[in-house]
């Protein structure tokens, strides 16, 4: 274990860990931000940070949750950042943000066309639900570390899952499948 | 077992695969009674089916090298970036030193601490283009007539200049004229080689004190110029060559130069 009192310098994160990482967070990331070059973006300032605060991991723990935990607070300081430069711009301009999203579906990715329907639909929750159902659905992370990852109650952790699971059934239900117009990008 | 009313996370735990053992029997029996219960239970199932099936290719996807430069850590990335400008230096130092000879490129810092005058070479190349395109009348005094043009051209500068003799690399001295400067009055040596390519050495004095030698290399409107300072003079050469063409004249004009002072000085 690591010793606070040691003058030795921090130990380096394990490279062959973190490489292997990646796949998982440029998804994650993708599914954060929406847009394919934020999320590398949003990557490379999680790996980033994860080396700056290479101290705070404990050695031998998860490291993949540990990077989602980083990637979930440069997300939100980004996006608070955003927020905040966009109401200086224009006060009025209510509504989450959200709207930018869209992951590129490259057309013929898909054989199935419910997945793409799913994807679209998935877009529009909100981000702290899209973030919660991509950890636990995807990611198959314990509900104990998403509420450590995200620092929320375990509780919210639940609610937000069952929102984003109600969401996800009423948008299917409203609109039956093939009816969704797709946004189909190459 | 455990029969507290099945809540909405229960059925999110059973779906998700992660509901405590003691719950299961609850759950399960409640799905056995509620037809919509199950049918939510298999939505959720089948969603995040779908969303694995949906990603999963992504995870395929080739990896940016800035991700994977990101992912070495700070002291790679630091190193690498060293790497590449070490790389790029030796690149430009290569060149210098083939060139011009060891000692120049370090004091390309002195040039650009004392402000390097990029005038002299957008100058230098804008003569070069003017008089190097003058088919009939590029200098005002023929080969020819060197003695007395070098004579003449040191008398107007003030100080002793010579025409470098670039016949090894394929350039014949044409001539030479005197070009108004900036401050000073600047000598110019046209050559020409077999392809009727010209090249044109520029020389004045100076202005900025130190003395430091400092070479550095420009490409102006289309023409190439090499510009150093030696011993309280500027010196461009100027051609529409290549820069390995420009780099051998140079590395001569340098060279017979530093003779000359070294000559000079005993």
């Amino acid at each position: 274990m690591t010793n606070a009192m040691s003058p030795v310098a921090d130990p380096p994160l394990p490279q062959p860990d973190l490489l292997a990482a990646i796949p998982r967070l440029r998804r994650y990331a993708r599914v954060l931000t929406g847009d394919i070059n934020r999320a590398d973006d949003l990557v490379q300032d999680t790996l980033a940070r994860a080396w700056e605060k290479r101290r705070l991991w404990a050695a031998g723990s998860d490291l993949r949750a540990w990077l989602f935990t980083i990637m979930h607070n440069v997300f939100v300081n980004q996006r608070a950042l955003a927020r905040r430069e966009k109401i200086q711009i224009s006060l009025d301009d209510g509504g989450e943000g959200d709207e930018a999203w869209q992951i590129p579906v490259r057309a013929a990715q898909y054989t199935r066309v419910e997945l793409t329907e799913l994807l679209q639909h998935v877009g529009r929750l909100p981000a702290d639900q899209r973030e919660v159902l991509l950890l636990a659905a995807v990611e198959e992370l314990r509900y104990e570390e998403i509420a450590i990852a995200l620092t929320i109650p375990i509780g919210t952790v639940m609610s937000r899952l069952s929102r984003a699971r109600a969401k996800l059934r009423n948008a299917f239900a409203d609109a039956p499948a093939g009816s969704a117009v797709l946004k189909v990008v190459k | 077992m455990d029969l507290l009313p099945v809540t909405d996370a229960d059925l999110n735990a059973y779906a998700d695969g992660q509901l405590a053992a003691s719950r299961v029997a609850a759950v399960e029996d409640a799905l056995s009674r509620d037809p919509a219960l199950t049918a939510w239970v298999a939505d959720a199932r089948r969603h995040n089916a779908d969303l694995r099936d949906a990603l999963d290719p992504w995870l395929a996807d080739p990896i940016p090298e800035r991700l994977i430069a990101a992912a070495e850590g700070p002291a790679q990335t630091a190193q690498a970036s060293v790497r590449r400008w070490l790389a790029s230096l030796a690149a430009v130092a290569a060149s210098l030193l083939v060139g011009l000879g060891a000692g120049w490129y370090a004091r390309d810092m002195d040039l650009e601490r004392a402000g390097t005058p990029t005038t002299f070479t957008r100058q230098a190349a804008l003569t070069h283009a003017l008089y190097a395109a003058d088919a009939n009348r590029p200098v005002e005094v023929w080969a020819s007539e060197e003695k007395r043009l070098v004579t003449w051209l040191s008398k107007r500068l003030g100080f002793a200049v010579s025409a470098p003799d670039l016949n090894s690399t394929g350039f014949a001295l044409v001539g030479g004229r005197l070009v108004a400067g900036h401050q000073n009055p600047t000598a110019l040596f046209m050559y020409e080689n077999g392809d009727n390519q010209r090249l044109s050495l520029q020389v004045r004095k100076q202005m900025v004190d130190g003395g430091e030698v400092a070479f550095r290399y420009a490409v102006e409107n289309g023409v190439g110029v090499f510009y150093w300072i030696d011993d309280n003079c500027s010196y461009a050469l100027s051609g529409n060559v290549d820069r390995a063409q420009l780099l051998a004249a140079g590395r001569v004009v340098y060279g017979q130069l530093a003779a000359l002072e070294a000559a000079g000085k005993k």
